[in-house]
């Protein structure tokens, strides 16, 4: 059966919407308080301890290249799947992946005590170090996803001879970002293997690395489909309702897989009792199973994923938990030693918000001046009755939703 | 080569800090970020019978060292003397090793505007220089921080132990803590008291990190290209099989000049 990619025609986007420029100030304000704290040196400005050496920074970078696993998940299923019918979505979905990736740099950058030394990983190796794994491959990785949105520059400059090029790599391009995803987002659960003292055992697992790595292609769906509305209000654009559901319909053998081996995890632990004993953290682990599972029987029900609507609903239950599992790893179950506790500081947060900021600005500019959507679905063209629905919504947003 | 060790007895240790000074002087560094510390029971028991019991506490040297397994850039290193030395050239300020080490060992001078770690480096180009002992074993008045070869001090303190046994609780801490260290600490209270951490594992933190990094990585490497490539190609084979029509990339078509 042959498969027809139907390509609208790029609509170009109207003006950016209003609210970029203040995300643009917002991000200006956040990237100051960055480099006051390259100046005045982490003591000053941040809540950072021998305790906690790492902050809210890290607990953002994790929580984002599970969310940015969107790119690599999608390019699984199009690509090495050949489901050419999720096409629609790859662009903008590489473009996040692309700028999330960038975002998770930049604020690694801030975090280093010798920021001026950020590319020594380039010539210090060590082998064993899972943040030594972790940082090639980001820095490969990018590299990567810059080429698999190529052919949007290369499309607005009509080159066809790159473009042919291009194409011709894109299978051996994807394998390698698929792999290279597996490797970095399983790494960044291998930092947490040696911090056997520190993580609380209902956390602490060998299985952290594949643990990370199958709940980000979870996290990548919830991505796509959170972004696809998003866009709706933002460029108004967006992804049809039988793309949403085919990417929701995978959530349940994703997250299913997860979940069993969270279990398996807990009973080959011997960790059960610890669900009922560990007080607060009990509730945090026992709310992230129920989150998962949640997600599980929310997309399981076909109705429930295949409206826009309501899978954007089961899209941010898995949004929910994936933010409260990476924050409960780097942060809430790190044994504090001496009572010490942590909570950000005022430039930790204003960093991550400015920086959040210039992510969204720079994908808005990007949007506005290439071909980021052009295969996705104007706004205007979807079905009256849900066109009601959005504009209702748009009352209380004024001048940014239709 | 032999390895070299510490023997810290905090029966003798008299809370003067003397080794924190040496510490200072010898690595020019301020008292506040020496690379030795107290730890303190603080005061116990009831009056008039009080107990207060100290040690002086600083790296551990592990056999199997689980930062020099975490260390991003390789910065931290065991040499051939069994000391765990830290390049501050390579250092990038990740701070990982601080999450690595089970003993919280690794200090980060979070006052610098370019900061890096701090730890004890055995005195190691004091030893090239020629001189016997790290600066804290050559200034402790009460020889209460020991210096030689490992194995000897280890006869040591099980010795001390055999011999005044009233004195010591039947432990040495270092011998198996985290698959074992280089220092060795005695003590007439239990090492919980003085405010060590206590490491559950006697298996170093770096041999899991080992297992997840070495060996866990790639197979996820090779499985996932391996994975991935047969997967396409399988399909791509099937669907030529069924005579589908090679699914064509529709070249995007549209008006270069964007919005405008």
């Amino acid at each position: 059966m042959g498969i027809n990619i139907k390509i609208k025609s790029f609509n170009a986007l109207e003006g950016l919407p209003r609210f970029v420029y203040v995300l643009a100030v917002i991000a200006a304000l956040g990237m100051s308080a960055g480099l006051y704290r390259l100046y005045a040196g982490l003591a000053d400005t941040t809540n950072l301890s021998t305790v906690f050496p790492w902050g809210l920074w890290i607990s953002f970078d994790l929580t984002n290249v599970a969310f940015s696993g969107a790119a690599f998940t999608l390019s699984m299923l199009v690509y090495i799947f050949h489901m050419h019918d999720l096409h629609a979505a790859v662009r903008p979905t590489v473009l996040f992946g692309l700028l999330g990736y960038s975002s998770v740099l930049v604020i690694l950058f801030f975090d280093l005590g010798r920021w001026d030394r950020f590319w020594h990983f380039l010539v210090y190796p060590n082998l064993s170090s899972a943040l030594f794994e972790v940082s090639w491959c980001i820095a490969i990785y990018s590299a990567i996803l810059t080429f698999e949105f190529s052919p949007v520059i290369l499309d607005k400059f009509k080159n066809e001879k790159i473009s042919k090029i291009v194409q011709k790599m894109t299978i051996g391009m994807v394998i390698a970002g698929i792999t290279l995803s597996s490797m970095h987002q399983s790494s960044l659960g291998s930092l947490f293997v040696i911090q056997i003292h520190r993580l609380h055992p209902l956390w602490y697992s060998l299985a952290q690395p594949e643990f990370f790595l199958v709940s980000s292609m979870a996290a990548g769906i919830s991505t796509i489909i959170i972004g696809s509305y998003v866009s709706i209000w933002m460029f108004k654009q967006t992804l049809s309702e039988k793309i949403i559901e085919k990417l929701g319909s995978f959530v349940p053998w994703i997250f299913g897989l997860y979940l069993l081996m969270k279990i398996g995890d807990l009973i080959l632990g011997n960790k059960l009792g610890l669900l009922f004993t560990s007080g607060m953290l009990s509730v945090l682990y026992i709310a992230e199973l129920l989150l998962t599972l949640a997600a599980i029987i929310w997309f399981s029900v076909k109705k429930l994923r295949a409206t826009r609507k309501n899978a954007l609903n089961g899209a941010l239950i898995i949004a929910a938990g994936i933010v409260l599992n990476r924050f409960d790893v780097t942060w809430f179950a790190m044994k504090s030693i001496d009572g010490a506790t942590y909570f950000p500081s005022f430039i930790e947060i204003a960093l991550l918000v400015g920086v959040t900021s210039g992510l969204i600005v720079v994908f808005s500019l990007a949007a506005h001046f290439f071909p980021v959507f052009s295969e996705t679905l104007p706004v205007k063209d979807l079905p009256q009755s849900e066109l009601v629905a959005l504009k209702l919504v748009s009352i209380f947003c004024g001048r940014l939703m239709i | 080569m032999a390895k070299y060790g510490f023997l810290i007895d905090a029966s003798r240790c008299i809370d003067c800090r003397a080794c924190l000074v040496a510490c200072s002087v010898e690595n020019n560094v301020p008292m506040k970020s020496t690379r030795i510390w107290i730890k303190d029971s603080g005061v116990t028991g009831e009056f008039p019978n009080l107990e207060r019991h100290t040690a002086p506490f600083h790296c551990m040297h592990c056999i199997d060292p689980s930062c020099v397994s975490a260390c991003t850039v390789g910065a931290l290193q065991k040499n051939e003397d069994g000391i765990i030395t830290y390049d501050n050239e390579a250092c990038i300020g990740c701070r990982y090793c601080m999450y690595a080490c089970p003993f919280e060992v690794p200090h980060f001078e979070w006052d610098q505007q370019f900061a890096l770690i701090t730890k004890c480096d055995l005195c190691v180009s004091r030893l090239g220089d020629g001189e016997a002992e790290p600066a804290c074993a050559a200034t402790c008045p009460t020889d209460a921080i020991q210096f030689g070869k490992r194995e000897d001090m280890l006869a040591m303190a099980h010795n001390r132990i055999k011999d005044e046994s009233s004195r010591y609780v039947d432990h040495v801490f270092g011998e198996h803590e985290n698959g074992g260290t280089s220092t060795f600490y005695i003590s007439p209270v239990p090492f919980e008291q003085l405010g060590f951490p206590s490491t559950e594992t006697m298996e170093s933190p770096a041999h899991f990190n080992r297992i997840a990094t070495e060996e866990g990585t790639p197979i996820i490497a090779v499985g996932a290209a391996i994975g991935m490539t047969g997967i396409y190609l399988a399909i791509e084979h099937n669907q030529k099989k069924n005579g589908t029509d090679k699914i064509e990339h529709v070249e995007t078509k549209h008006d270069s000049a964007g919005k405008e």
